[in-house]
């Protein structure tokens, strides 16, 4: 902001005193109700004063302000007449709600939170009116927008904890749009003033970003479609008063921010003279913002038709009426240098929009407070009860339709001009044909939204307070006198602003255009009442009736519009998704850390088992290569099948003479001294076989396993004592059988050994074990293979058909390395290769000589050579000198 | 008078103060939180005595012992490690007073404050250490021995925790000390503070080694995802006033690390010359938008927190790696807005977990009834942290937005404002349910709060000056003395 600043202190107090004051709320309440409203009044009343007094102040010195060190460097406080204007009327219609809400809240809980927020909500909004530079006027916003939460969800029904999330979520979203634009705009040049930006030609993108986000930012406050969803949902659920607050004044610190967007920041420096080409960015910037004004005003009336609560119904007007004033910013903003018509009109509309539809809200809500009925279809012929109340609401309906006297028409007939003129300027200036044309479409759009205007405020009128009513109200008469008192002072500015429009037009927007360096000469020649401007409001209101008419005849007003027909519908999925995705990614990322945490695990445990595997190996290397034995392993197997196959062995001896005892005692004819001696010859019978058995089996058991494999052997092993059983009882009977001719001194050892060549060759233990040896079953295709080589190599009779000539000394050594050389592979391979050993099995000499070999290359080469080369060590050693 | 003396006191006054634990807990419980409050007050009373000094253009250092021919043991005091001290001083001394109600039921309190001690000694070693190898001790020693705090419940939540802690810290902690072996390698020992350790005339590829080392190292610590997984287990396993500083301070000891290493070890020039900075602000881009998304679903509300702690320290790596004065201020004033926000909000967590036995967010649901002042303080902390004015929050927000565009990368603003709307989306249900929302089974089923207050005064008391620590550091930002100043002097006066 360009000019002198003149020291005032004033402007910090009235936004400080409201915020200290409402710190005192809860304990004044706590102790006296009435005081606590006498107080919340007094404080407003008094802010009101001060505002009051900065008009003289303004007017002398044009721009005051002042700074205080807080937050980042000073937050500054600046005021011009349009940022006094807006003090003005801010802390006016304040004080009526204040006012009106003593009365009012009577009948609503948590009176001590809405008075501390009302207050606290007060002193933000002041602060957003008089802050001086972008930092102060965004944590006021965003101190506005996060108190009123309070405002909104006042009642915690579950419609306003809804309503009042979406608002919360809503200005989250916008505060960061606008922050963000504030951060483009400190990128661009701005040094935070609210003044002109002086970005150069090539960050224009950049500051139509920022001017984007700033008045998206701000416009979420405002209501501008299509950010303005929160707005129907949470104006109608707050406590009439607040209503009346938010609809009326918080959402014109919105439009306040676009105020100063369009024409304070994106327009060039304030001179006395500019170049026309200087002001193209703001041109275009206002021809957009023109365009979202229309949009909202449009878009807003026709929702705002199809409401059956009166409250919505005047949200959805503060929407729409919304429209009007940015339409007529836009308008400030496309005719640059000549924009004193534009300006007007949106600062009057904001104005006169604040005084009648807070005594709209404050007149339905004085009708709630008696009725507890919102549903215009279901109230009726109220005049007669509440005829005050009808005729304030009345006076406003007036002010907002735009009726002759009233302050509605003075506005919406400036902003229907700063139209009409921005298609001429567009004519002058050789603007493109399609931005003429559409903003002589904007300017039809803005007739009919007169027209929709006209036609809501006719059916709010007739359906709530004229006709007959629909039901009776027991206790129904006149609102309280405070409210009456509230509605009053708020009615008749409506009239006075319509009747004296100069007092804001010469009184308010000429200086502040002469501070911001604009003519306003045109606003002098402006005449209010001319044939056309009266004209126009007739085909406001033909065309209401008419839409009136229609609407009931064919139950137009019932209407709905499809779920996905709504912007808010699309937010929301949109949220949703939003939310659904968060919950997959963290799904996702679980899953996958517990994957990887998986594979850690089963890593760890390979390792674990790879090092435990390597470590018994090692241990084996070592004994091996220590003793020479084929490992502990097979030694400590042969020694548990040993005590195994000794067992069976006990048990088939103790087996038979179990049966030799039943057989002498059922004897008669034996003496005691007889039976003994004859379960004496059964045992040793007995024993015998059992003995040779317990070689057979040992000997089968021992030699299979020099292959090392022992956990088959040991299943193996396992399962062919279970079958051997079998033969505890043949042994039973031959010893019984021999024991008579044993007895009588015959030798028996012949015919034992008969038998037990029988039985043994019955049993075939190697095959036994052979058979249950799992692996070896398999490898049958080895075994087949090791035949074919034995059949491929000479016959043994050839071979000893050779020998009978003898071996050459060089034929002896070399069989003897080839069977070095077999034995040292069979050694080191022979896990893997069980056909040599069937060989080895089959030809008897052959397996003796790799035996030998076996043993001498275990014992002589490995421990010998382990020796040898420790003595070498040694010697190297002794020979280097080290010992 | 040279303050310089002063700093080997200050390091070793909280190991002094663990010395006492044991001998003063004899005595009686009272005397031992006496005594340790007494030390870690005047320990914090030394760091804040040298502020002036270092807002003047001071610096002081010590040389404590020598380690090697070439390398001394050395203590330096410059704006960033004073701003990193002092925060950690403060808020040491706010856990350590939390923890006296914390855990006065629970077991093997000596072993807690010994250890909660001796962390403090380390700390201030990081913060003041004059050279890396002096840094490297702190910083390895602060890691590891920390441990027992992680692990304190010993439950077997905790010890999974403490593992997967110690795993990832030891790998850290090595590839730290892979690159800083390859930093005195290539340019010898030399003390912070000169110009910058490493020069464009060297080896790229070297630098470029030891430069990703570095952070990968520190990165660690500073949980830049993908190595942040210790984090979101870590915090909900330890004691709330550990997790407080586990978020304000430990995590950000990575980051205060990669800083040193930024600005100090190679300096903004060679940064800009390798082409780093801006692969690094992309991780740290990352690192804000994923971890912020990671904290919606959360139900364990320390678990949420922690994952917040994730993307909020994501903003000081971003503002760093960005190389504009601007976004470095931001970027350290965020170290201690973060640290008190976050401290604070564990805080109350921890209140929540004691007085109501409440840990999960589904069922903090109308607990704003029965713990008015706690999730009063809950909520102003959240709103700070999503960067409402004229909270701490916001000071560091409007230093990296001005950053990023005086970096000229407008578009970053979606990552910062979009960490700052995801903040709110992980944050405002929580205040919203605790206000709004019908009481949770578990809240209605608890029995009235005996006695006039929600919780234990000393509890309380440090809730709400960890609330008014976010408003003053907010409301007087500019203040000198206060982070803003220092981190504005330490981004000045970058090598």
């Amino acid at each position: 902001m360009e000019g002198h600043l003149t020291y005032s202190a004033l402007p910090a107090l009235i936004v400080a005193l409201p915020l200290v004051a409402s710190l005192l709320v809860r304990a004044l309440g706590n102790r006296s109700e009435p005081l606590r409203d006498w107080y919340a009044i007094a404080v407003t009343a008094v802010t009101f004063l001060g505002a009051v007094a900065l008009i003289p102040l303004v007017a002398e010195h044009h721009v005051i302000g002042c700074e205080i060190p807080l937050l980042l460097g000073g937050i500054t406080f600046h005021v011009d007449s349009f940022g006094m204007f807006f003090a003005l009327f801010t802390s006016f219609v304040w004080l009526c709600s204040t006012v009106y809400a003593g009365a009012y809240m009577q009948h609503e809980e948590r009176r001590n939170r809405y008075f501390t927020y009302c207050l606290a909500v007060l002193g933000a909004n002041m602060g957003v009116v008089l802050a001086g530079d972008l930092v102060s006027l965004y944590l006021f916003f965003e101190a506005l927008g996060l108190l009123a939460y309070w405002l909104v969800v006042h009642t915690q029904t579950p419609e306003a904890l809804k309503a009042s999330t979406k608002y919360l979520w809503m200005t989250v979203i916008g505060g960061f749009a606008l922050v963000a634009g504030i951060f483009i705009v400190f990128g661009i040049g701005s040094t935070g003033v609210i003044g002109p930006i002086p970005f150069a030609e090539e960050q224009t993108t950049l500051a139509w970003v920022a001017a984007g986000l700033m008045i998206v930012g701000f416009g979420v406050k405002a209501g501008i479609v299509p950010v303005h969803i929160w707005l129907p949902d949470a104006h109608p659920v707050a406590p009439s008063p607040a209503s009346a607050l938010l609809s009326g004044i918080m959402i014109k610190a919105g439009a306040y921010g676009i105020f100063r967007v369009v024409t304070a920041l994106f327009r060039p420096p304030v001179m006395e003279e500019v170049a026309e080409e200087l002001w193209h960015f703001t041109t275009q910037l206002g021809f957009v913002v023109i365009w979202i004004g229309i949009a909202t005003m449009f878009i807003g009336v026709v929702l705002a038709l199809l409401q059956e609560n009166a409250k919505r119904m005047l949200a959805y007007h503060s929407v729409s009426q919304m429209g009007f004033i940015i339409a007529g910013i836009g308008a400030a903003g496309f005719l640059g240098a000549h924009g004193a018509m534009g300006y007007a009109g949106g600062l009057y509309h904001i104005v006169n929009h604040a005084l009648f539809k807070a005594c709209l809200f404050l007149g339905v809500g004085a009708v709630y407070f008696r009725t507890h009925e919102l549903n215009m279809y279901k109230l009726g012929g109220l005049w007669k009860k509440m005829p005050l109340t009808f005729v304030f609401t009345l006076i406003a309906a007036f002010g907002i339709t735009g009726v002759p006297l009233f302050n509605g028409f003075v506005s919406k007939t400036l902003i229907h001009h700063s139209l009409v003129e921005c298609i001429e300027f567009a004519h002058e200036a050789a603007a493109p044909l399609w931005q003429i044309q559409s903003l002589s479409i904007a300017e039809k759009i803005f007739v009919v939204t007169c027209g929709g205007t006209a036609a809501s405020f006719i059916k709010l009128i007739v359906f709530v307070f004229l006709g007959k009513p629909k039901q009776e109200f027991p206790g129904m008469k006149e609102a309280p006198a405070r409210m009456l008192v509230a509605m009053g002072a708020l009615a008749v500015p409506i009239a006075v602003l319509g009747l004296w429009p100069n007092l804001v037009l010469q009184g308010v927007v000429a200086p502040g255009l002469h501070t911001w360096g604009l003519h306003s000469a045109i606003l002098d020649e402006f005449v209010l009442f001319t044939p056309a401007n009266l004209q126009a409001v007739v085909v406001a209101f033909v065309l209401g009736t008419t839409i009136v008419v229609v609407g009931v005849r064919y139950g137009l007003f019932h209407a709905h519009f499809p779920a996905w027909f709504s912007v808010d519908y699309w937010y929301r999925r949109t949220a949703r998704a939003f939310l659904a995705f968060c919950t997959a990614a963290n799904r996702g990322y679980e899953a996958y850390m517990a994957v990887v945490s998986r594979l850690i695990v089963r890593t760890r445990r390979q390792l674990l088992r790879t090092g435990i595997r390597t470590q018994r190996s090692w241990k084996r290397l070592l004994v091996t290569l220590g003793t020479g034995a084929p490992g502990l392993r097979h030694q400590q197997f042969i020694d548990t099948a040993y005590v195994i196959i000794e067992r069976e062995s006990h048990a088939t001896v103790r087996h038979a003479v179990d049966r030799a005892l039943a057989v002498a005692e059922a004897s008669s004819e034996m003496t005691p001294h007889e039976q003994e001696l004859y379960v004496h010859a059964v045992r040793d019978s007995a024993a015998y076989m059992a003995n040779r058995f317990v070689n057979e089996r040992v000997g089968v058991v021992a030699d299979l396993a020099r292959t090392g494999r022992i956990e088959p052997l040991r299943v193996a092993l396992e399962e062919s004592m279970a079958k051997v059983v079998e033969f505890r009882e043949p042994v039973a009977q031959i010893a019984l059988a021999v024991a008579t001719p044993r007895m009588r001194g015959e030798n028996i050892l012949r015919q034992l050994a008969r038998e037990m060549n029988g039985l043994l060759s019955r049993e075939r233990f190697d095959l036994l074990m052979r058979e249950a040896v799992p692996s070896w079953k398999t490898a049958q295709a080895a075994a087949r293979l090791g035949h074919s080589v034995e059949a491929a190599i000479p016959s043994e009779e050839v071979v000893s058909a050779f020998r009978a000539g003898g071996l050459t000394r060089l034929e002896s050594a070399g069989s003897w390395i080839s069977n070095t050389a077999i034995g040292l592979i069979e050694a080191t391979v022979q896990e893997r290769i069980p056909w040599m050993i069937e060989d080895r099995l089959d030809s008897r000499r052959v397996a003796s000589t790799q035996l030998a070999i076996q043993r001498y290359v275990r014992d002589i080469g490995l421990n010998v050579g382990v020796a040898i080369a420790m003595l070498l060590v040694f010697v190297v050693m002794a020979a280097a000198g080290l010992l | 008078m040279s303050y310089s003396a002063i700093l080997p006191a200050v390091v070793l006054l909280p190991m002094f103060g663990a010395g006492l634990v044991v001998p003063l807990s004899k005595v009686s419980n009272r005397a031992r939180a006496m005594g340790i409050t007494i030390v870690v007050g005047i320990t914090t009373a030394l760091v804040a005595l040298l502020i002036p000094g270092v807002l003047n253009g001071e610096v002081y250092e010590q040389r404590l012992f020598q380690m090697t021919p070439t390398i001394w043991m050395s203590l330096r005091v410059d704006a960033l490690g004073e701003l990193f001290a002092i925060t950690a001083g403060l808020l040491w001394l706010l856990a350590l007073v939390f923890s006296f109600g914390y855990m006065a039921d629970e077991e093997r309190t000596n072993r807690y404050f010994a250890f909660l001690m001796l962390a403090l000694t380390w700390t201030l070693g990081v913060a003041l250490a004059g050279n890396l190898l002096s840094f490297l001790v702190f910083y390895e020693l602060f890691s590891i021995l920390t441990y027992p705090l992680v692990v304190h419940e010993q439950t077997p939540e905790a010890m999974a925790a403490g593992t997967k802690y110690i795993i990832y810290i030891i790998i850290g902690g090595g590839l730290v000390l892979l690159a800083i072996m390859g930093t005195y390698f290539l340019a010898g020992a030399q003390e912070f503070g000169g110009s910058a350790f490493l020069t464009a005339e060297l080896d790229r590829t070297s630098l470029l080694a030891v430069f990703w080392c570095f952070i990968a190292g520190f990165g660690v610590k500073a949980a830049l995802m993908p190595l942040h997984g210790w984090v979101p287990d870590a915090h909900p396993a330890a004691p709330a006033p550990f997790s407080a500083v586990l978020s304000g301070i430990m995590v950000a000891a990575g980051s205060f690390g990669i800083l040193r290493v930024l600005f100090y070890v190679y300096g903004i020039e060679l940064l800009k010359e390798l082409g780093v900075a801006m692969p690094l602000s992309w991780i740290a881009a990352f690192t804000i938008l994923a971890a912020a998304i990671l904290a919606i679903p959360q139900d364990n509300l320390k678990r949420r927190l922690a994952y917040s702690t994730i993307s909020q320290m994501g903003y000081v790596i971003f503002g760093a790696s960005l190389l504009s004065v601007s976004s470095i201020t931001g970027s350290l004033v965020h170290i201690a807005n973060h640290a008190f926000m976050k401290g604070t909000l564990f805080f109350c967590a921890g209140i929540l977990i004691k007085r109501a036995g409440i840990h999960n967010v589904s069922e903090m649901a109308g607990i704003a009834k029965r713990h008015p002042i706690t999730m009063g303080v809950f909520t102003l902390t959240s709103l700070s942290m999503i960067g409402t004015p004229p909270l701490s929050g916001f000071t560091s927000k409007w230093y990296l937005g001005i950053g990023i565009l005086d970096a000229e990368q407008p578009w970053y603003l979606v990552i910062l404002l979009g960490g700052a709307l995801l903040a709110a989306v992980y944050l405002l249900p929580i205040v919203y349910a605790a206000y709004f929302k019908e009481p949770a089974p578990i809240v209605r089923d608890l029995p009235e709060i005996e006695g006039r207050l929600e919780a234990p005064a000393t509890m309380l008391g440090v809730v709400l000056v960890g609330a008014a620590i976010t408003i003053i550091l907010g409301i007087f930002a500019w203040a000198p003395g206060l982070p803003l100043s220092l981190a504005k002097l330490a981004a000045e006066t970058l090598p």
